[in-house]
């Protein structure tokens, strides 16, 4: 028998064990620590380098861990690649920055750092008490450590405000607007009417004329960039539709009401962008972005996105109007980073957690484009942002806001069970609502049905 | 080109002088090749589209509903500091002036005449919105070196061309002993693992994704190169039923021939099957480097944490290496027509 | 198989019984080649795929999530109950069906004429042609989805500049659309075609020239000699790429998920069969729920696949025989 054909085979095996010896093998005595980045912001080439040298100087500083960075390569797999290494045994120690609704997606995963911060002797004192609050359990377990802040704030384009001759927004809150002279409150009401005004189709024509096109509109009023509908529920006005106690499902009638405001808006005035407005030329790369929206109540994360401004147009932001009991409450996303339970390092962990809040947070936060929940760094970010926008923007408007944010039950993330289903059926309320088919739905009837499908996905109501 | 034949004159065209034959062929051969042009410009408009997409600024790509299809920007009149639009303006005596817009307002606006500047603002009635501007050729070329200096190229070269050229030798070499296998020796059971085989590729590979991980990183194996390579030397479903197809168009009378004259399985499979099958197989290593070359979520998952080992090419960029290595191929491709035409 | 009976009915005559002997020697060592060709495929599915693939089977059975930190937990045949009365899961499968139903005729005959018009002798500039056809291919698959989220954009996109030059007022929103959405699907999936048109090419110019010439002596034309040689000749690449695109369709994919961000609208037109196994799997982490939903389309395919296997013994054309 020839024996060419076993040779190759050999070959074959000879030449996979030669690459495997020749690929890196690690060998460490220090205790590593992997952090993974992704489920957030964090994977740009800028922050990934700004990361590898927080990286470095945290090695550099001491001699018990081993910091390693794990970055995903994007936002939209992140999740994948986490799940994967969770299922598989081999889990990452620290996770972050994650956002509120980014956490819930892996609810049972989260280690409590509150033993960790008793053991470790650290002051919670340094942060905002409120902040705080909002990464407790409603079993009295803390999931993370505040870091970074994203109030919403009103963006406005000053200069649609100046071509349609209107004042603008109040800068400090509690402040009147001022309309055609008169003093009106700033809330939900105002924003109506002086939409209508920045609607403006080709011929010039804005939403109040009778001649206005609404097939043809080049500006639009207002709009809540990439928010879900509970961020525009809460917006309009902070409340729950889900009670832990009893895991019953019920949208408030304030939400319903928030739901026919934002309804009417886009079909009603038209002077919010519906799905395929959004998605045309008119309104790229983002509605705000692009200049041809007078306002957006976004969180204030949305600097991420605002480039093409520089040079384009100008901008500023102001607080929040207020809700429509009359006060003013301010949504916020928040990002931390997370010790992961499965995690057989915690202590460690939680050094290098200690490290990302404090000594690394002013560096960090930046990077990220994040208002820093830590007083002390805030300064430098305002710095920073201002060197970004050269544009004189009120950046007071995100320290005050902090003031009136929503408390914890309130937060428009809320965890429920089964969360990202229920975060689906959520994205496609308001997917129908913004759509084409959207014009002609009965919107109550379609709350009743989300409901009704969300009560399902969390579950029996319980007593 | 393989087949040199004459045409046949037919009797029926043997009554018709001798350029009209020729005038014929030639009509054929312009139809033939004018149908060809027009596939290939169908199947080029999508990259033209993006062409001229990618030279244009942000601003040129948002504009407004009447988008140009070249990169045209306003043209721009600078006035005190500040740069303003120039928009084409009726006159009442039937001419068009050409005014910057500076001062915009809903009822009137206020522009600036570029040639009379000293003139000052000349309110003018009506809504801006209604008048056009006036644009000039305004190509933004600098987004490809942009682009091009986002990826670290030398590594990522370096990285993909080791991982797609080492796969690809691994699965040629094992395709094609394997489709041998199944093409031309009687095993028993054959039939049921022919169709194992294309089961491994019927399951999504979406629910074997974490017990594969979790193997891979039981054995160590993660954040290496390993799991992206050794499998491909293990035979690759895809490429052994396209080779196993091929083989079988492939006659026995030569194998048997060179059998009787003493020749071994893989003396025959060396100097009889192989020299036969040569498009097949510049296929599949074509098939394979592509993709190796595009693979995205593999180095995503295995290499994390190693960015120095991750081959990263979604860039459209990355596609020049592939391209280059068809053109190649083409001739080895063409080398193995004349082989199998003058051999028999 | 042949041999081993013939050699137990040996004849008495001994002269024969050598032959037979040896014959069945032949057979036996054929056999063991075969094995041995056979081994990398065995050794590599043994190691890298078998395991993986029966854990998928048994998570079938279980309640395993991946965001909750619980061991799975046995839950018999729930999973599979599920999935026969998820209204989501059936639609799913209509579209994919119905897709499939256009797509892999498409993805059969365009790839042969393509093949057939690069293959013949009248095309002058092979050399051009074939690098142009086969690009689309190349380019990732990301890649291509932005080319062709500009291509076909409503107002700026090139195909509907070009269908309002020609006088078609308004032209589709191609992917807003719930009627035109898999059409444009269709397209895309055309214009990346240039594998299947490379293996027919390849094997067309495998076909011995003699037979074409034969043929003309007979005065066949040039259809009857496509109809007649090349066709019969290239079956089994023809066959080859009718099994890989009904497999393909059925895990068809990143196209839609990219397009309609996961959503599969409008109006859930566009919500294949692996973008809810995928959003089950990776955006619910119901990984028990997302293996039994790829074991049952595992199981459609699976058939499918059989039955043209089947089918195959009547148009596949084997020039080695079988």
């Amino acid at each position: 028998m020839s024996r060419k054909p076993l040779f190759s085979v050999m070959m074959v095996l000879v030449l996979a064990l030669v690459v495997g010896a020749v690929l890196p093998t690690a060998a460490q005595e220090k205790v590593t620590i992997t952090w993974f980045v992704g489920l957030g912001t964090g994977t740009n080439s800028e922050q990934i380098a700004i990361q590898e040298q927080v990286v470095a100087d945290f090695n550099a500083s001491q001699s018990e861990i081993e910091l390693v960075l794990n970055i995903a390569a994007s936002n939209e797999t992140s999740r994948d690649t986490l799940s994967t290494l969770l299922a598989a045994g081999t889990p990452p120690d620290i996770v972050g920055p994650v956002g509120v609704a980014g956490s819930n997606s892996f609810a049972d995963q989260w280690a409590d750092v509150q033993p960790l911060v008793d053991a470790a002797g650290f002051d919670l004192s340094v942060f905002d008490p409120a902040l705080v609050e909002l990464y407790r359990n409603a079993d009295g377990t803390l999931g993370g450590l505040p870091f970074a802040v994203y109030p919403a704030v009103t963006y406005y384009n000053t200069d649609l405000f100046d071509e349609a001759g209107l004042e603008y927004p109040p800068a400090e809150f509690g402040a009147p607007y001022v309309l055609d002279g008169e003093e009106v409150p700033w809330n939900y009401d105002t924003v109506a009417e002086i939409a209508k005004i920045l609607t403006v189709d080709a011929n010039g024509n804005d939403a109040t004329s009778p001649d206005f096109d609404p097939a043809a509109i080049e500006q639009f009023g207002v709009n809540f960039q990439w928010a879900r509908i509970r961020l525009i529920w809460t917006n309009l006005q902070p409340s729950s539709y889900y009670d832990a106690a009893t895991n019953t499902i019920n949208v408030p009638d304030e939400w319903r009401a928030a739901s026919q405001w934002y309804w009417d808006r886009i079909w009603v005035d038209n002077t919010a962008p519906n799905a395929t407005y959004a998605a045309s030329e008119v309104l790229q790369p983002s509605a705000f972005a692009s200049g041809n929206l007078g306002i957006s109540i976004v969180p204030l994360w949305y600097t991420c996105c605002l480039d093409s401004s520089v040079g384009n147009f100008n901008w500023n932001i102001a607080p929040v109007p207020a809700s429509f009991d009359g006060e003013q409450n301010v949504a916020m996303d928040a990002d931390t980073f997370r010790i992961v339970d499965a995690s057989p390092n915690k202590d460690a962990a939680f050094v290098v957690l200690q490290y990302l809040v404090n000594d690394a947070a002013p560096t960090l936060a930046t990077a990220y484009g994040a208002f820093p929940a830590l007083p002390a760094a805030q300064d430098a970010w305002v710095e920073s942002i201002s060197t970004r926008y050269p544009l004189d923007i009120n950046w007071s408007v995100a320290g005050a806001s902090l003031a009136y944010a929503n408390p914890g039950p309130l937060h428009h993330e809320t965890n429920v069970p089964n969360y990202t289903q229920a975060y689906d059926r959520e994205f496609s309320l308001l997917s129908l609502i913004e759509s084409d088919s959207g014009a002609t739905i009965d919107l109550n009837a379609e709350i009743d049905l989300f409901e009704a499908d969300v009560q399902a996905i969390v579950g029996a109501p319980t007593e | 080109m393989a087949s040199i034949t004459q045409p046949r004159i037919s009797p029926a065209v043997n009554t018709s002088p001798f350029y009209s034959a020729q005038l014929r062929k030639f009509a054929v051969k312009a139809m033939v090749t004018m149908l060809a042009l027009l596939v290939a410009i169908a199947y080029l408009l999508p990259f033209g589209n993006m062409a001229l997409i990618s030279i244009k600024s942000a601003d040129q790509i948002s504009g407004s509903t009447d988008n140009n299809i070249l990169p045209l920007s306003p043209q721009l009149y600078e006035y005190e500091g500040e740069s303003y639009e120039v928009y084409n303006i009726p006159q009442a005596d039937g001419t068009v002036a050409q005014w910057a817009l500076v001062d915009k307002g809903r009822q009137s606006s206020g522009f600036i005449d570029p040639a009379n500047p000293e003139a000052g603002l000349i309110e003018w009635q009506g809504s801006w919105r209604t008048l056009e501007s006036v644009y000039v050729y305004d190509p933004h070329p600098e987004n490809f070196a942009e682009a091009w200096d986002l990826i670290n190229f030398p590594r990522l070269f370096f990285n993909t061309l080791f991982i797609a050229v080492v796969g690809m030798i691994g699965t040629l070499l094992s395709s094609i002993c394997v489709a041998y296998a199944f093409a031309r020796f009687p095993i028993p059971g054959k039939n049921v693992m022919f169709l194992i085989l294309i089961g491994t590729i019927i399951l999504p590979s979406q629910v074997t994704l974490i017990p594969t991980y979790a193997f891979f990183a039981s054995i160590g194996w993660t954040g290496t190169w390993l799991p992206l390579i050794v499998p491909h030397f293990f035979a690759n479903a895809y490429n052994v039923f396209l080779l196993r197809q091929f083989f079988m168009t492939l006659p026995r009378e030569l194998d048997e021939a060179a059998m009787i004259d003493g020749a071994g399985p893989f003396r025959v499979l060396m100097a009889i099957i192989i020299p036969q099958s040569w498009p097949a197989i510049i296929s599949v290593g074509l098939f394979h480097f592509i993709f190796a070359w595009n693979d995205y979520f593999g180095p995503l998952i295995y290499l994390l944490g190693k960015p120095d080992l991750v081959p990263q090419a979604t860039s459209i960029m990355a596609m020049v290496l592939p391209l280059l290595i068809f053109v190649l191929a083409q001739k080895i491709f063409m080398r193995g027509v004349v082989v199998t035409g003058v051999d028999k | 198989m042949s041999a081993a009976d013939q050699s137990r009915a040996a004849p008495a005559s001994s002269k024969a019984q050598i032959t037979e002997r040896r014959r069945s020697d032949l057979a036996r060592q054929q056999r063991i080649w075969g094995w041995i060709f056979l081994s990398p495929w065995l050794i590599g599915f043994t190691i890298f795929t078998a395991v993986p693939i029966f854990v998928s089977l048994i998570f079938t059975f279980m309640e395993f999530s991946l965001s909750s930190d619980a061991a799975p937990r046995f839950i018999g045949l729930d999973n599979w109950i599920k999935l026969f009365n998820d209204p989501v899961a059936i639609n799913a499968l209509g579209v994919t069906f119905r897709f499939a139903l256009i797509a892999v005729p498409v993805g059969i005959i365009l790839p042969l004429a393509m093949a057939a018009l690069l293959n013949s002798k009248h095309l002058v500039g092979k050399i051009l042609w074939r690098p142009l056809y086969y690009l689309p291919y190349m380019v990732p698959a990301i890649s291509s989805i932005f080319i062709w989220q500009a291509f076909l954009n409503g107002q700026t996109g090139w195909l509907n500049r070009v269908l309002r030059g020609i006088g078609i007022q308004e032209p589709p929103n191609w992917f807003q659309n719930e009627s035109t959405i898999l059409f444009a699907f269709l397209l895309m999936g055309v214009w990346g075609i240039g594998n299947s048109m490379l293996t027919m090419l390849a094997t067309m110019q495998g076909v011995p020239t003699e037979l074409y010439e034969a043929a003309e002596v007979d005065g066949a034309g040039a259809f009857t000699k496509f109809r007649s040689i090349t066709l019969p000749m290239i079956s089994p690449v023809i066959f080859y790429n009718l099994v890989l695109s009904v497999i393909g369709i059925m895990q068809y994919f990143v196209v839609p998920y990219v397009i309609t961000r996961g959503t599969g609208n409008p109006n859930n037109s566009a919500y294949f069969f692996n973008m809810h196994l995928y959003k089950t799997s990776f955006t619910f982490f119901d990984m028990g729920y997302g293996s039994t939903q790829a074991w049952f389309i595992f199981i459609i395919a699976l058939v499918l696949t059989v039955v043209l296997f089947g089918t195959s013994r009547r148009w596949v054309y084997y020039a080695s025989g079988e």
